[in-house]
């Protein structure tokens, strides 16, 4: 697991309140409980706040699955 | 046989964007029988203006516009203001740019459906306003933005005649395409106009002014409710609604209170005969604000 997932998944932990939860890059809003869109921003608003970095309204609403969240995330951290 | 729009609607929803489930389950458990008979109406003039694969790029443009409001309100929460404050900002980003425009407004057009609390309103619209106009009533529409509000009190009043005034040129064709697909476009003119200067015009002739979601957009609404007054014959009404302390890229006038919109009717000589706030089923954690979606029915 990369790094980043790594940390993203301690993210999705607090906000859905599961200590069992692990996201794979392939998991998406059908496989986590209370994952609809407003849960969504919550989702994206600690990311950015675990991550210091900041998403436009065009890339959260864009994301399909975790693992594009991945990549989204890895392009915003500097090199 | 043609297939259920709103089978289509939700098949969609289902494969495509499993994170508005919730939200629209939501919206269809305010009144289940009464949104099932909205829905098919709305949804299959919206198939009727668009033509094939309308209903679902329709739905495309409602999960992003979602996202988008969702994240304007965590914008706000965490700013304390919304993120514009003069017109001239949102229309150059916004109001002005047909490619945006016509997704936003379709995707406003399905959130009257599809947002529990905006059911609330469409249902004030229907048991409040609705049943108050006389056939062959005159009405004028402010902003309609996607024209659905309008359109719907054509279907329903025999006779009646609408006339439609916005800034935007998409709106004005999503309008009226909206109209045809209902069959009263013969009832319906919409013209491309900023509605406050619509208080120059001849007045006091409308026998009921429908003005939806306009007022957080303007700078003055003050301004507003002076043109709908302006408009209205005496004993005419108007429909009104408004959003409080809800965030989207384009508000700019920040209403926090229910009362300042009855203020504001009576101020324009409107008394308010009838009111309802509604609220989203549920908010981000730890919010400060409540948004707020506020219908008026108010005589002149």
């Amino acid at each position: 697991m990369s790094d980043t997932l790594s940390k993203l998944n301690e993210v999705f932990r607090a906000v859905f309140d599961d200590d069992q939860l692990a996201a794979t890059r392939q998991t998406t809003a059908r496989d986590v409980e209370n994952w609809d869109s407003l849960m969504h921003v919550n989702l994206v608003i600690n990311v950015e706040k675990a991550f210091g970095i900041r998403f436009t309204s065009a890339e959260v609403a864009g994301l399909k699955n975790v693992g594009e969240l991945v990549d989204l995330i890895e392009a915003k951290l500097p090199a | 046989m043609s297939a259920d729009p709103l089978d289509i609607l939700l098949g969609y929803v289902r494969r495509e964007h499993p994170r508005s489930v919730r939200g629209i389950e939501e919206a269809r458990a305010v009144a289940p029988e009464r949104f099932d008979r909205l829905a098919r109406r709305m949804l299959s003039w919206l198939a009727a203006a668009r033509g094939e694969g309308g209903i679902e790029a329709a739905v495309d443009a409602f999960a992003r516009y979602t996202a988008e409001v969702n994240l304007a309100q965590a914008r706000y929460e965490a700013d304390g203001r919304y993120q514009h404050r003069s017109f001239a900002e949102v229309y150059a980003d916004h109001y002005s740019r047909r490619d945006r425009m016509d997704n936003y407004l379709w995707a406003v057009y399905l959130s009257n459906l599809l947002w529990a609390h905006h059911v609330e309103i469409s249902l004030f619209f229907e048991d409040r306003f609705l049943p108050r106009l006389s056939p062959g009533a005159r009405l004028v529409e402010i902003a309609p933005g996607h024209g659905g509000w309008g359109v719907w009190a054509l279907a329903c009043v025999p006779e009646s005649r609408m006339e439609g005034y916005d800034i935007s040129p998409s709106s004005i064709a999503i309008a009226r395409s909206l109209a045809q697909a209902a069959g009263c476009d013969g009832r319906a003119s919409y013209t491309e106009q900023d509605a406050l200067d619509l208080a120059r015009a001849d007045g006091r002739s409308a026998d009921a002014v429908i003005c939806c979601f306009l007022a957080e957009h303007l700078e003055q609404p003050e301004r507003l409710f002076g043109v709908i007054g302006h408009l209205l014959r005496p004993g005419g009404l108007a429909m009104v609604t408004a959003a409080l302390t809800a965030a989207q890229v384009d508000h700019i006038y920040e209403f926090r209170c229910e009362s300042e919109l009855v203020l504001l009717c009576e101020n324009a000589g409107l008394r308010v005969l009838q009111a309802l706030s509604a609220a989203p089923r549920r908010t981000l954690p730890g919010a400060r604000f409540l948004p707020r979606s506020m219908a008026l029915l108010a005589l002149k």
